[in-house]
């Protein structure tokens, strides 16, 4: 009884604290978050005060007892670098911390959280990717919530409700999302999402024609594959492939939202104008669309490996050049196909993709590139309870954000990695460029920490930008020949510009996914929606590749109905509503 | 009974003197008592997880109790009836598939004359058993590609004359998870009969040879029953195991296509109990699948012992 008063105190006790700390950061919100927009400058100013504070604090380099090594997993793939790689040494030096990245091989980023809970050891920081409510459900995060208040360069990664969009049921915030945050002018170049992309040798040879609808899409692929069967060394082209493996079957599933004109809310669509939710997998384009592909099929457009391919296999098939086309993500492949590319001179024949924003109509309006910041708050970075040194983690997540760590991070080192011009705009020769696409030299120099706090946008210098992928100069002289004369025809200077998305304010319930991505099998939409992609895994490329289309959809639809999608619907639904309310 | 244990008793009296002369003997069954309990029955304890809604959190002394809700879950799913079927299907063809191909394969390899061709031969038999899963599955998925060597040789004999593309006709799939197995295993798994042949007398062979027997009749009369307590004992200890259908197989060369003949309970387990966090239903499979396997293997033992064969108890 005693210790359960005991507890019942000092639970009183951090309850009030947190309450008052709540209260006064939301005080100070009220008056800076107006001033946000105009004053951009004024806070710039504010944090390089900070900073200049933080790197004095830094200066005193560590030694090599002093650094601390923590390890990180995070349930993507990537690749390991080297031990002493020399940018994460420089960064140790500074900051103190030294950080063993592990990533996912094999597995889904659900198997390997689920298999880390169930082991019940962490490692000190973990990014779970859509796992992270597991991970919370676990208990095995530590809260943000005094570490934000103490860090500025942590706190000022997001707005006071945008954090708030972080707070687990508890109220307190585990975890935050590193990707889509722009510091001061946004320099988006990148069309970092999904869209339907073509290689620029087809848009050459077919004299840069329009291409707005899913039909002139595959009447294109189809013209030239006719008439180019084969690459310049003999090499049989593909016309359009698509990666269904695992999770990242979404190559195949969701076009069929952007077709309709919506916006990647990922797992429904969110029709804006009765607030209603809507299975983007039922629709009549949803037909259209697999219709489409299944014809394709049939005619030898669609590889016929494409159901059983491995993402390896497919990533390896894009990097021989000889892929015309295919649905995904930018950052699904490009990193990677891109970097072969310019090794091997494919660049140089136009094998590189541009992106369009097909509709299934002609004369739609279409939203596959979304403009401002997207907040996934289902996945991010976290701090776990196996940590040795919370406070240290914490510091050095703020530290990430510094802007001399971070230009160490995603430019290199000055005067090796990248220049510094006279008007102080960083720059990078040819030499400098092959090297950033090298993966030995990654693997040995580079230390990006890509999964750690990060900015994109403008430097807190006011002139350059945060990664060199956006610096203009460097976007454009990074850009093979092919790829700058098809900008110029389309009268287009950026990836962006050239998918002409239309610039709607999307609402405050974007991103729909963050929630089914959550969702458990606690309830029956979680049950449901597991259920239907499973059923999904199996069906999409039966489908595709069918005979008899009808009849195929029909059975397809009948065992989609039997998961009970409108369980997840009406969860879904709910979930819109109160997001739409409490954004009001 | 009575006059039993009158008869045994004597032998059963256990004297301090009978202790301390077997004092290393018990301290090392001892040892593996608490082993056994330990590693085999303290983990059992986790069964609890199938009779509640876990979480990690709460742990096991915290968790709710549900009752046999997940059982009811688990046998109300279609998914899980259909992977039922798959691993016993595949255990099944497995089981057959392996066992024969070694027991032939140990026959003829016996009957090879040169010492060295035999030994040769073993050798390069029994290695791929030693390769791990991912790199099997790896070596099938490009042979069996469309542009693999497979479908190359079948094109160039003009059996075909467009590429198959195996891994996308569910019909294939129990057959090239039988086949990676047979190819991965038969020589490992001939070792054992190889050795149970070298203990046969060889003036069994001799006299039959004079009785004019010849190298079928010597297979048919002599190695055959030679080898048949080893062939049913490693038959029962097998059966056991046909639930153990596989995991990395399955897990490695599936795919979309063929999900509802490529899952196994393994599977199943790991995308509902790990992935979803649903570690009760997880373990409700689990179980279920520790049942049917001691099942069998009790049905499997009545049998070997009405039909008067080798048993394991």
């Amino acid at each position: 009884m005693k210790f359960k008063k005991l507890t019942a105190l000092l639970m009183g006790v951090v309850m009030t604290a947190s309450l008052l700390t709540g209260c006064g950061g939301s005080g100070d919100d009220s008056t800076s978050a107006p001033a946000q927009t105009d004053e951009t400058t004024d806070a710039a100013q504010d944090s390089e005060d900070g900073d200049s504070a933080s790197t004095e604090e830094a200066k005193t380099e560590y030694s090599d007892d002093e650094i601390i090594d923590f390890t990180c997993f995070v349930a993507m793939p990537g690749s390991e670098i080297n031990d002493g790689n020399e940018v994460q040494e420089i960064i140790a030096k500074k900051t103190g911390v030294r950080v063993k990245e592990t990533w996912l091989t094999g597995q889904t980023d659900a198997e390997a959280i689920g298999t880390i809970i169930a082991g019940g050891e962490y490692p000190d920081f973990i990014n779970g990717g859509e796992a992270m409510k597991a991970l919370y459900d676990a208990g095995a995060l530590v809260a943000w919530d005094e570490y934000i208040e103490k860090y500025p360069n942590i706190k000022e990664m997001y707005s006071d409700e945008e954090w708030d969009k972080f707070r687990m049921d508890d109220g307190h915030i585990y975890w935050a999302n590193v990707f889509q945050n722009k510091y001061g002018e946004d320099k988006t170049t990148t069309h970092n999402d999904e869209a339907f992309w073509v290689q620029v040798r087809v848009l050459e040879w077919a004299g840069y024609p329009e291409i707005k609808t899913l039909d002139q899409y595959f009447q294109l692929l189809e013209d030239y594959a006719a008439a180019n069967p084969t690459m310049e060394d003999g090499t049989e082209n593909i016309p359009y492939t698509i990666l269904c493996e695992d999770w990242r079957y979404f190559c195949i599933e969701n076009a069929p939202q952007f077709l309709d004109g919506y916006p990647n809310d990922g797992s429904v669509i969110v029709d804006v104008d009765n607030m209603k939710v809507v299975d983007y997998n039922t629709t009549d384009t949803a037909v259209k669309y697999f219709q489409k592909l299944n014809e394709e099929y049939n005619k030898g457009i669609v590889d016929p490996e494409f159901a059983t391919q491995t993402y390896d296999e497919y990533i390896a098939k894009l990097s021989t050049g000889r892929v015309l086309g295919m649905c995904d993500q930018w950052w699904d492949f490009a990193y990677t196909v891109n970097d072969v590319f310019k090794q091997q001179g494919l660049d140089a024949k136009g094998c590189n993709y541009v992106p369009f924003g097909l509709t299934i109509e002609e004369g739609m309006e279409n939203q596959w590139h979304s403009y401002g910041d997207t907040l996934n708050n289902s996945s991010g970075i976290a701090v776990t309870t196996s940590c040795s040194d919370v406070d240290a983690a914490f510091k050095f997540l703020s530290d990430c954000l510094d802007q001399e760590i971070h230009d160490l991070r995603f430019w290199g080192v000055e005067g090796v990695d990248y220049e510094v011009d006279e008007n102080g705009l960083y720059y990078r020769t040819d030499e400098m460029r092959a090297n950033a696409a090298d993966t030995e030299y990654k693997a040995s120099h580079l230390c990006s920490y890509s999964y750690f706090p990060q900015w994109l946008g403008t430097s807190k210098d006011g002139k350059n930008a945060m990664t060199p992928g956006e610096q203009p100069s460097e976007f454009m002289s990074g850009l093979a020949e092919p790829l700058v004369n098809c900008f110029n025809a389309y009268g287009v200077t950026t990836y962006v510009e050239m998918l002409g998305s239309a610039k709607v304010e999307v609402g405050p319930w974007y991103p729909m996914y963050s929630f089914s991505n959550a969702m458990t099998t606690e309830t029956p939409g979680g049950v449901a929606w597991t259920k239907m992609g499973e059923i999904k895994h199996e069906w999409l490329p039966k489908v595709v590749m069918a005979s008899d289309f009808q009849s195929t959809w029909e059975e397809y639809m009948s065992v989609y109905e039997s998961a009970d999608p409108q369980a997840f619907l009406d969860e879904m639904q709910e979930e819109l509503e109160r997001r739409a309310a409490a954004a009001q | 009974m009575a006059r039993k244990t009158k008869n045994q008793a004597p032998a059963m009296k256990i004297t301090w003197k009978e202790v301390k002369r077997q004092k290393f003997l018990l301290f090392w069954a001892a040892v593996f008592v608490v082993y056994g309990v330990v590693f085999y029955y303290l983990p059992l304890g986790g069964w609890l997880m199938a009779f509640q809604n876990y979480k990690p959190k709460d742990g096991l002394l915290h968790s709710k109790f549900v009752g046999l809700d997940k059982f009811k879950f688990l046998f109300s799913d279609a998914t899980f009836l259909k992977v039922i079927r798959n691993t016993l299907a595949m255990g099944v063809i497995n089981l057959v598939a392996t066992f024969v191909m070694a027991i032939l394969f140990a026959i003829l390899l016996n009957e090879i004359r040169s010492r060295i061709g035999k030994k040769t031969v073993q050798t390069i038999s029994y290695l791929p058993h030693f390769l791990s899963w991912i790199i099997v599955t790896g070596i099938l998925h490009d042979a069996l590609s469309t542009s693999g060597i497979v479908n190359e040789i079948l094109m160039k004999l003009n059996i075909i004359d467009q590429a198959i593309n195996f891994f996308a006709h569910p019909s294939y799939f129990w057959p090239i998870v039988a086949f990676a197995n047979v190819w991965k295993e038969t020589g490992w798994n001939a070792i054992i009969y190889l050795a149970a042949i070298t203990s046969i007398d060889p003036c069994l062979y001799e006299a039959a040879a004079i009785d004019g027997a010849g190298r079928w009749a010597k297979i048919k009369y002599i190695t055959l029953p030679g080898i048949r307590p080893t062939i049913m004992i490693l038959l029962l200890m097998n059966i056991g195991n046909v639930l153990n259908a596989g995991f990395e197989v399955q897990y490695l060369l599936g795919n979309g296509l063929v999900k509802s003949v490529s899952e196994t309970i393994d599977i199943y387990v790991l995308t509902w109990g790990i992935s979803q966090n649903d570690y009760s239903l997880g373990t409700a499979a689990g179980i279920f699948k520790s049942l049917v396997s001691i099942i069998l293997i009790i049905l499997a033992n009545q049998v070997a012992k009405r039909t008067g064969e080798e048993r394991l108890f």
